[in-house]
């Protein structure tokens, strides 16, 4: 006897493939609105732009859309081979717009249309029909296209612009609010993380840099209160991974001395909200048992934190989404077991209690610590009367370089030796961001980091700061 | 022949036995390195199965995988201190993978389960074969990673003090084809090594196994 076992998820309610289609689209729907108003008719209203310009951001979501639509239709047809009816009824439930759609949503807006393409490509054939199709995908479609561009093409991305809209690049310097957050000299403050881009409620609303729909957190907690409303999503998913995060973000903010803003910052800015309505709850890839969702979403909020802290990715949404989907076989399985078995469930609440309280002490007592020792990171090799020979810690290790002086001014740099990330290097090279350095030199603080690089590019100001101090000093 | 062909096609050492892996991922960054890793892969191979059949008689069952291994890593040895003296560029490019040919399960498979079973003419047969196969997988995947990852085609260029002239092409312009930078890295690897065993085995008609 054989058994046929159908295509996942299976839904209790009456909701079929189709109604939760419509209804996910409705709750998206004024998020697309809101960012044709923040990236298309802002800029228009300034004068910034031209009508392409104005209609650039619904052209841009549409040809995610269309994209990835035309491609898994054309999957069907060549390599599957299905035709006719069969081909129709496929394509119908199987969700095919929204890896476009939502890849669309969390691209910046100056990516070029042809990586749109290619990240809609990976998401279709990669990410979900390799696998099988709808319903036997372990990661979340849009997230892996997202991968592939930004693995790919984040330089590209950045050197055509990035995050910032046509509007903002005139008063805005640096990309996102988060990657602020990154920089060497530890954790910030509300000058410099929240002021440059408004208040606190900007950031609620979303009227800040940003990708193309996902800055408004107040749309994406009316789009999860319609879809509760309508079923379509589980509760427990989306409150728990940002309450998680919540809570870590505030020890670390209050460790520091920072207030309540902090912590809501933290969530308000990058994918978050968006991330934890749309893609976490994603129904194929996430865990159907309640207690699978509680550790899936606790153990989001913990990865997040951990990757926009201990690592150079400001961001940490994606990454950390990925990586949990591949265990929602496992927690599914513990989360299903006839007779719940306590002991193997308390394990892994008490471990995750226990990394949250460890990851959030430890990331705000490291934080303190560099603040004071920030400036040590500046070494003098070697001085002549003529040249320094310097280093100072940049993105991936040591930047050495020697400096020419004459006359108490730098006149050329040449750098001897640097471990940054080739890409990330490539644009501060490209920027001609040395030459601007050594120009400027007499007003060094107003000299614009290089966007993108910023990590690599503050060292190398810092680096000229000091050797223009030390110079200075010996008068 | 039939023995050639059947170590390119049926018995594909990375394709169809996903034997020496390892070097396959990591060596195929750059088109020159494959070919010159295939080529060094074969030459271990070729001698390795000579030998081994040469003196299998007298190699009892107890003993059979230190000596082939001790044979593979005289073979070894010799390559490397030529590379060495001569193409030093190569030879810091290929890094642990050289001294990693003697453990290559490749070497040592066919070794014990080939050479040390037939004749001298067939064990030979054998190695060139498995030996043109690793090549030419290792190559048609460095041809794809290094074009489309890099936008560049390095046929000859850390061995040019051998040749006396260089010959690397740049395939796209960075404008028209922006380089994809994952297929350079390790992932990149994968990804097109799974593809390419996925294409191998539809055309070749292998299991037809339908997931339920």
């Amino acid at each position: 006897m054989k058994f046929n076992v159908l295509k996942g998820p299976f839904i209790k309610s009456k909701n079929s493939t189709n109604k939760i289609m419509k209804n996910l689209f409705i709750s998206l729907i004024p998020i697309i609105l809101f960012s044709f108003y923040k990236n298309g008719i802002i800029p228009y209203v300034h004068n910034k732009t031209d009508i392409l310009g104005l209609f650039y951001p619904l052209i841009f979501i549409l040809i995610g859309l269309i994209s990835t639509f035309i491609i898994e239709y054309l999957y069907t047809y060549f390599f599957l081979k299905k035709r006719k009816q069969e081909l129709k009824e496929y394509i119908k439930n199987s969700f095919s717009i929204f890896p476009g759609l939502f890849l669309a949503l969390i691209l910046p807006i100056n990516t070029p249309i042809s990586i749109l393409i290619f990240g809609c490509f990976m998401a279709i054939v990669i990410g979900k029909m390799l696998y099988g199709g709808f319903g036997h995908n372990i990661f979340n479609p849009a997230l892996i296209g997202l991968l592939f561009v930004v693995s790919s093409y984040s330089a590209i991305i950045n050197l055509n612009g990035g995050y910032l809209n046509a509007y903002e690049v005139d008063s805005l310097s640096s990309a996102t609010p988060l990657t602020n957050v990154n920089l060497v000299e530890g954790i910030g403050t509300y000058d410099s993380l929240v002021k440059p881009y408004g208040t606190i409620k900007d950031f609620f609303f979303g009227t800040i840099p940003g990708a193309v729909g996902e800055t408004s957190a107040f749309l994406c907690i009316i789009a999860f209160i319609y879809l509760l409303f309508k079923k379509v999503i589980k509760w427990k998913i989306p409150i728990i991974y940002i309450s998680t995060v919540f809570i870590m973000t505030y020890i670390i903010g209050s460790v520091n001395n920072l207030g309540i803003w902090y912590p809501l910052f933290q969530i308000f800015s990058g994918g978050l909200m968006f991330g934890a309505v749309f893609m976490a709850t994603d129904p194929v890839t996430s865990p159907t048992t309640s207690i699978g969702q509680i550790i899936y979403a606790l153990f989001l909020g913990i990865l997040t934190v951990t990757f926009r802290y201990l690592t150079n990715a400001p961001e940490g949404v994606m990454t950390s989404i990925l990586t949990m989907n591949m265990f929602v076989m496992l927690l599914d399985r513990l989360g299903s077991a006839n007779k719940l078995p306590i002991k193997k469930i308390i394990i892994p609440f008490i471990i995750s209690i226990l990394l949250i309280l460890t990851i959030s002490f430890k990331v705000g007592n490291s934080f303190k610590t560099t603040k004071n020792s920030s400036d040590s990171n500046f070494k003098i090799i070697e001085k002549t009367n003529n040249y320094y020979i310097v280093s100072e810690k940049g993105n991936g290790g040591p930047i050495k370089a020697k400096l020419t002086i004459k006359d108490k001014k730098i006149t050329n740099i040449e750098i001897i030796e640097n471990n940054e990330t080739a890409s990330y290097y490539k644009l501060v090279e490209e920027s001609n961001y040395l030459d601007k350095l050594i120009d400027n030199q007499s007003e060094i603080e107003n000299v614009d980091t290089v966007s993108g690089a910023t990590i690599s590019s503050t060292a190398l100001k810092k680096m000229f700061t000091n050797v223009i101090n030390d110079m200075e000093s010996e008068q | 022949m039939k023995t050639i062909i059947n170590g390119i096609i049926k018995e594909n050492p990375v394709l169809v036995l996903l034997l020496g892996l390892c070097s396959t991922l990591a060596i195929t960054t750059n088109f020159e390195n494959a070919y010159i890793m295939g080529l060094c892969v074969t030459i271990v191979l070729v001698f390795s199965n000579i030998i081994t059949s040469l003196i299998k008689k007298f190699v009892t069952k107890n003993v059979e995988v230190p000596v082939y291994i001790l044979i593979i890593s005289t073979l070894v040895t010799i390559i490397e201190i030529l590379l060495q003296n001569y193409v030093p560029a190569i030879y810091e490019v290929m890094g642990i993978y050289l001294p990693l040919i003697v453990v290559n399960c490749i070497v040592l498979g066919r070794a014990l389960s080939v050479a040390s079973k037939t004749n001298v003419r067939t064990s030979f047969k054998d190695a060139l074969g498995i030996g043109i196969g690793y090549t030419l997988v290792l190559m048609i995947i460095a041809l794809f990673r290094e074009i489309f990852g890099n936008n560049t085609l390095t046929i000859i260029n850390s061995t040019s003090n051998l040749f006396g002239f260089k010959l690397m092409y740049k395939i796209f312009d960075n404008s028209i084809l922006f380089p994809m930078e994952f297929l350079v890295k390790p992932a990149g690897a994968f990804l097109t090594l799974g593809i390419l065993i996925g294409i191998f085995n539809s055309i070749k008609g292998g299991n037809n196994d339908e997931p339920n």
